[in-house]
């Protein structure tokens, strides 16, 4: 909690400096792209009901109330996750971030949110005429999860005990800590794809992809 | 010079060939390349120079050497084809697949292999070109055989198994020994076959193999890591269905949150009381005093004054199993052992009246005017009208075990009743015939039931030791509105009058008084109460004061709703009353 909230602050002054129109810098946008995933993931275990509701709290962010655990083993979890993912956020070495949750009781793969981070060029950003308010990102950021949280009226019942999984898609060169080790994509067996909405900076472009089994 | 000469007709010729390409069909005869080979040489005889400034301009721009053009012929026509062919992807999926772990450096060896005359891409075109000299290793080569077989599902799942294949059908290409397109095949056209597949392959930009990498889920470069310790056990199985079905916030907020006292605040003994649940021992009238059925006695503790008297001791033979006070709070009602219901004038203390006709125990009575309701051990409920000889109004018969709760509605218009046999019945007072609802969502005795005294629709009911949870019904609809699992049986129900609440009466494990808001249903207090279960509760007529008796033969006073500073005139009253008398008395 305490270094998401640093983080926050430091982008929020990084914004602030100069106006609305301001464009923000590669390694600001990095941290709101990181802060943006460890909302998301916040979001989809309250959503999805991994962890029950009453361990969540609701926080203020994007202009909406944003549901953060509460529960000290979760968050110190999301927590290891996040330091790692916003080092590699920073060195532009991540293309997805992976959100799986799986049964418990099966061990099956239920249901996949995957985020893909595009870092946009410096061609593409000054091919851009017009560059993003600090406002229109959090609008988009803000719909996005709307739409997240909308995703529970389509998405099929979570039966049982879940569990999830973080999965990360970093470049061949990436430094991978010893709590990372290689995985398997954990693709969904004949899944459902749902596109969301995607969200950018001047130097990022995120989209969300919900894949989720069909219930039989 | 010869690079103008070279160059003239393989532009050309590119363009021909990309046109005819557009038109839809490919012609076997000008095989392009046959056309790139002869241009090759420099005795092909050059198609008519192109002198417009336009073309010039472009020559210039590319300005790479003469082995280039072949390179350049190719790369144009694979280009051209790609809008031709628009779909690759089986193909290029296997390719991906195939070159999973070690791609890059075959293709190059292929490459070396291949076109020892390529020249180097041309730096303009280089995005464009180097996937080109990729493909063209490809044509002549390697790849694009099996290529084509990964269009058939099964090729295209067992990657690895192209390779060996690839081999032999390249030398088919290659040498245009004819098996796979037929002995009548010229050269050229086989040829041109090797190209078509070729061309297909070749145009794939940096892009598209990204994304097709994508669709695999494979990317050359990129390694998919997990998080690998294992996230913390959720604290207990969710169900989103009833998680949508509450509010996220629970609504214990500072302002409903109120301070209840949690120590009694009087208490007197109650030796010989009755340890029966189906009793109803205990009644606090509205003339502030309080009766208590002792086995055979009935004692009238004055809340007013502290003194206490015994009003009645029954006959050897039977006992007290229920009390109540008339609303007016000058009689009580004594029900017997036997069946027999006494009335006593409490002023006077003197019996005004018996009323048989039940051959069971009564041991609950409600009062409403004139008529006093009995339930009995028989399950038969009777309405008396006190006031004349045939007593006797009405038989309300559905219960078919013990009745245990028995509570008039304040305006007499509806009664509502609870028996051992797990019932809810609500009668309505103008037809008292058959139950006008009756509620089986009880798994055990129903004794404890309160009437809500801000909505006089509302119904409190509460189940016994195998049902421990209380309902809430509205008796217009019969709908249960709320319900709340109490977590052990519950004795005993009391609306607040003051306050939102409502405070119920348990037995084991805990023995306690707990109050809740309604209708959130948050548990505002928990009052560990008695040493064994709570029997019976009732209000003080000013609503603040709860007395609760127990089986420990413990008769105690709980402030639990009391007043408000600014309101709290009515209720000093009591408090200095009791001034005078001991923390611990007994009554008898």
């Amino acid at each position: 909690m305490s270094t998401n909230s640093k983080s926050s602050k430091t982008t929020a002054s990084n914004k602030s400096k100069d106006g609305k129109a301001h464009k923000l810098s590669l390694k600001g946008s990095a941290k709101l792209v990181s802060e943006f995933f460890e909302y998301s993931i916040n979001s989809i275990l309250f959503q999805r009901g991994v962890y029950p509701a009453e361990d969540f709290m609701p926080v203020k962010k994007y202009g909406l109330n944003m549901l953060v655990t509460n529960d000290d083993q979760v968050k110190a979890y999301i927590r290891k996750i996040m330091s790692q993912l916003s080092k590699w956020m920073l060195g532009g070495k991540i293309s997805k971030l992976v959100v799986v949750i799986t049964s418990k009781e099966t061990g099956e793969n239920l249901e996949r949110w995957q985020f893909d981070v595009q870092l946009l060029g410096k061609a593409a950003t000054a091919a851009k005429s017009k560059i993003k308010t600090e406002k229109e990102i959090q609008e988009e950021i803000q719909s996005l999860f709307r739409q997240i949280t909308a995703s529970v009226t389509f998405l099929p019942m979570l039966d049982g005990r879940c569990s999830f999984n973080v999965l990360v898609y970093a470049d061949g060169d990436a430094e991978v800590p010893m709590e990372w080790g290689d995985s398997d994509a954990k693709e969904i067996v004949d899944g459902e794809k749902v596109t969301l909405r995607s969200w950018g900076t001047s130097s990022h472009k995120v989209d969300t992809l919900v894949s989720y089994r069909l219930a039989e | 010079m010869a690079t103008a000469a070279v160059h003239t007709p393989v532009k050309s010729h590119s363009n021909i060939f990309s046109s005819k390409h557009a038109g839809g069909r490919v012609p076997l005869t000008p095989s392009p390349r046959t056309r790139a080979v002869a241009n090759h040489s420099p005795f092909t005889p050059p198609a008519p120079a192109r002198r417009d400034p336009e073309w010039q301009a472009e020559k210039k721009k590319q300005g790479n050497a003469s082995r280039g053009s072949l390179h350049d012929t190719f790369s144009s026509m694979s280009l051209s084809t790609t809008k031709r062919s628009t779909s690759p992807p089986p193909a290029a999926k296997a390719s991906a697949a195939t070159s999973a772990s070690p791609p890059l450096r075959l293709d190059l060896g292929l490459s070396d292999w291949n076109l020892p005359g390529a020249s180097k891409p041309t730096t303009l075109k280089k995005a464009r070109s180097a996937k080109p000299t990729k493909s063209t290793v490809r044509i002549n080569g390697d790849r694009f055989i099996p290529s084509r077989s990964a269009t058939s599902p099964t090729a295209a799942m067992k990657a690895n198994h192209t390779r060996p294949g690839s081999r032999s059908s390249t030398h088919d290409c290659a040498n245009s020994s004819d098996d796979v397109f037929g002995p009548d095949n010229s050269n050229q056209s086989s040829g041109e076959e090797c190209e078509d597949y070729t061309s297909r392959k070749s145009p794939k930009s940096k892009a598209y193999e990204a994304s097709i990498a994508e669709a695999v889920g494979l990317n050359l470069g990129t390694r998919i890591l997990a998080f690998k310790p294992a996230p913390p056990e959720s604290s207990k199985p969710i169900d989103l269905r009833t998680q949508y079905n509450r509010p996220l916030k629970s609504t214990i907020s500072a302002q409903t949150r109120r301070r209840i006292l949690t120590a009694p605040e009087r208490v007197l003994d109650a030796p010989g009381l009755l340890d029966d649940y189906y009793l109803n021992l205990l009644d606090w009238g509205s003339s502030n005093q309080v009766a208590i059925g002792l086995e055979r006695n009935v004692y009238v503790w004055n809340a007013e004054t502290g003194s206490v008297s015994c009003l009645l001791e029954t006959t050897p033979d039977t006992y007290v199993s229920s009390v109540r006070w008339s609303q007016d709070g000058s009689y009580v009602s004594v029900g017997l052992g036997t069946g027999d219901v006494q009335i006593w004038d409490v002023e006077e203390g003197t019996k005004l009246r018996t009323m048989t006709g039940h051959d069971s125990r009564v041991g609950v009575m409600s009062w409403n005017k004139a008529t006093l309701s009995t339930g009995s051990r028989s399950g038969n409920i009777f309405n008396h009208d006190v006031r004349i000889a045939e007593h006797k109004t009405a038989e309300l018969l559905s219960h078919t075990s013990e009745v245990c709760g028995l509570e008039w509605r304040s305006d007499g218009a509806q009664l509502a009743s609870g028996g051992n046999d797990n019932l809810v019945n609500i009668w309505d007072a103008r037809q008292m015939t058959t139950p006008k609802f009756s509620k089986t969502n009880h798994k055990a005795a129903v004794k404890a039931l309160a009437w809500c005294p801000w909505q006089n629709n509302l119904l409190a009911s509460g189940g016994g030791t195998f049902d421990r949870q209380i309902h809430f019904w509205n008796t217009t609809t019969g709908a249960r509105v709320n319900s709340v699992d109490a977590g052990s049986q519950v004795t005993s129900l009391r609306w607040s009058t003051h306050y939102r609440e409502i405070v119920s009466c348990h037995g084991a494990p805990d023995n306690q008084l707990t109050v809740w808001s309604y209708p959130t249903l948050v548990k505002n207090v928990e009052i560990p109460a008695h040493e064994t279960r709570v029997l019976h509760a009732a209000l003080s007529p000013d609503g603040q004061i709860l007395a609760t008796a127990a089986s420990d033969e413990n008769l105690k006073f709980w402030k639990i709703f009391e007043k408000k500073a600014g309101a709290a005139s009515s209720s000093s009253r009591t408090a200095t009353s009791g001034k005078g008398m001991t923390k611990q008395m007994t009554i008898r």
